[in-house]
């Protein structure tokens, strides 16, 4: 389709568009359609300082944080499923490299919908008696977080503030040049994040025509005029799974687990197989490239 | 959660290990026709088994936005798209437990814990080692939601004196906090309801919100139960003993559910 350009842009040409500072929505779930193409040119690029929200963080934010590109992370959870949790994540925690804002999965959600619906905030009944609440109240979320009753009911709530990221990035399976979106499979919270986002940015595995998209509209879930660029990636989120398309690659995974239980490891895998390719292609062949992606490729039935 | 590797409980006749008597202690909680979240793991295997033993219409939701799916191969965890094949629904956060958990229609909520108190109270932070130093871990993820707005919920967990303190080193996920009542707390969620363990299954005391002894796990000496709780526990004169498995239950669990034995190591 090398005629249809409509939004297509290089990944290197849209994060350039990324500023350092920026606060990205990113669009990956544990190990599940993280944006890796997106996330490793961030890290060639240097694009620093940012801040990051997420529903439950995977790979994708693990290796922004390892890279020491994240200041501050706003979050309902992380790990990489039984492949192990995320270290650089956490190891920033602990040291305290980076300020961590924890949530929930549904107050990261509220906190997006919020952002979708042009609302400047929203109420939910989660984080009610927990420490999270007391952490976010006492600490940098005091801002964002409130708690106060209901007008008509005098129920006690907690008030969320809107997200709103700079840039939400959502990884998905196909997208016509317009940007319309279908996503297979379960979809998390990419939804809300993806139209909180000031801007969006997808990342589709396949470009397909608008004609295919309109034979199921009712599959789309983000719909073209809400999307600033399309990369085109195939195998853009290997190692993480994208449904449908190819599993995760356990193999790599496994790897990058130890890998990143040592920050100077850390820096090995970075040069290995982020410094070192010049882009996503040259990555897939240092995973073992054709043959390697033929293994992990998806059965039509099973989905993975 | 983590897999049990040791099985203190268990029966050698049959070679019956721990995690099949929680599964299938798990899986008896849960009723037909009921709405379910389930977390991964365990509670996963528990929710399957009830659906092809006694429980064919539970509604089983999982918070990534997976309804009703059945597995062919044993995922190893919800973001993994085996637990997404033969779904009866595919959406998100915001329909599983924004429009359903917070809905309030979800009857129990299925939960693995690094650490929970006397009161029920859950932590999936951090872990603090006795020099002090502070391990992150996984965080709450949908647990504190679940834990918050299922109308009960059950927990699933290895039975270790430091697994269960008197008070958790970081309170993630509500139960009766400091022994107050729900409503006390402005929580929608009735609260925990069971905690089920490789030693025995545990409830929790009407009044006082604290944790009790239901039944001992077969093979259990209560006295080592007893030196693996961090907490007093409430002991009813007759301790009763959690039933075993049925060959019905092992045969689904070790042929079909978990053929691998990836959560029933």
């Amino acid at each position: 389709m090398a005629e249809a350009i409509g939004k297509i842009r290089s990944v290197a040409e849209v994060v350039r568009t990324i500023p350092s500072g920026s606060h990205i929505g990113l669009g990956g779930f544990s190990i599940a359609r993280n944006p890796i193409v997106l996330v490793h040119e961030l890290i060639r690029q240097q694009t620093g300082d940012l801040t990051i929200s997420q529903g439950v963080a995977g790979l994708d934010t693990d290796l922004l944080v390892g890279a020491g590109l994240v200041k501050r992370l706003i979050m309902g959870g992380g790990s990489l499923d039984r492949f192990g949790p995320v270290h650089c994540v956490n190891r920033a925690r602990e040291t305290k490299s980076v300020q961590c804002e924890d949530y929930t999965s549904l107050s990261v959600c509220f906190r997006y919908l919020a952002g979708a619906l042009g609302l400047s905030y929203i109420p939910i009944k989660s984080l009610l008696g927990s420490e999270i609440l007391e952490r976010l109240e006492a600490g940098t979320g005091t801002k964002d977080v409130k708690r106060a009753e209901c007008p008509f009911t005098g129920e006690e709530y907690v008030l969320l503030r809107a997200l709103t990221p700079d840039v939400s990035v959502i990884h998905v399976q196909i997208a016509d040049p317009e940007g319309n979106c279908q996503i297979n499979g379960p979809r998390w919270e990419n939804e809300e994040q993806a139209k909180a986002g000031r801007r969006l940015i997808v990342v589709a595995e396949e470009i397909v025509s608008t004609e295919y998209i309109q034979r199921s509209p009712e599959r789309t879930i983000i719909p073209g005029h809400r999307v600033e660029a399309v990369v085109h990636q195939p195998f853009g989120g290997v190692p993480t799974a994208v449904f449908g398309c190819y599993d995760y690659d356990a193999e790599h995974l496994r790897m990058y687990v130890d890998y990143a239980r040592e920050p100077e490891r850390v820096k090995d895998y970075l040069s290995k197989f982020v410094f070192g390719c010049r882009n996503h292609w040259e990555y897939l062949e240092k995973l073992g490239g054709l043959q390697r992606m033929e293994e992990i490729k998806a059965d039509r039935i099973l989905g993975y | 959660m983590p897999a049990i590797e040791t099985n203190r409980a268990g029966d050698r006749d049959r070679k019956v290990r721990a995690t099949e008597i929680m599964a299938a202690a798990g899986a008896r909680e849960l009723r037909d026709g009921e709405v379910a979240i389930v977390g991964l793991g365990l509670p996963e295997v528990a929710s399957v088994l009830a659906r092809r033993t006694h429980a064919p219409r539970l509604a089983t939701l999982l918070e990534i936005g997976v309804m009703n799916s059945a597995p062919k191969d044993t995922p190893v965890g919800l973001a993994d798209s085996r637990t997404f094949y033969r779904s009866t629904c595919w959406s998100g956060f915001l329909d599983v437990m924004g429009m359903n958990l917070h809905r309030g229609v979800v009857d129990t909520g299925f939960l693995g814990a690094l650490e929970l108190d006397r009161y029920g109270n859950i932590n999936t932070t951090l872990l603090k080692k006795e020099s002090g130093k502070v391990r992150y871990v996984n965080g709450s993820a949908g647990g504190n939601d679940v834990a918050s707005l299922a109308k009960r919920v059950i927990v699933i967990m290895r039975h270790e004196k430091r697994k269960l303190p008197l008070a958790v080193a970081h309170l993630t996920s509500p139960g009766f906090v400091g022994g107050r009542s729900r409503e006390d707390l402005h929580l929608r969620g009735g609260g925990p309801s069971r905690v089920i363990t490789d030693m025995g299954v545990l409830g929790f005391d009407e009044k006082t919100h604290a944790v009790s002894l239901l039944s001992l796990h077969p093979g259990v000496r209560l006295e080592d139960l007893v030196a693996n709780t961090g907490f007093p526990l409430q002991i009813p004169k007759e301790v009763p003993r959690t039933p075993l498995p049925t060959d019905e239950e092992l045969r689904l669990l070790r042929e079909e559910i978990d053929p691998k034995g990836t959560h029933l190591k």
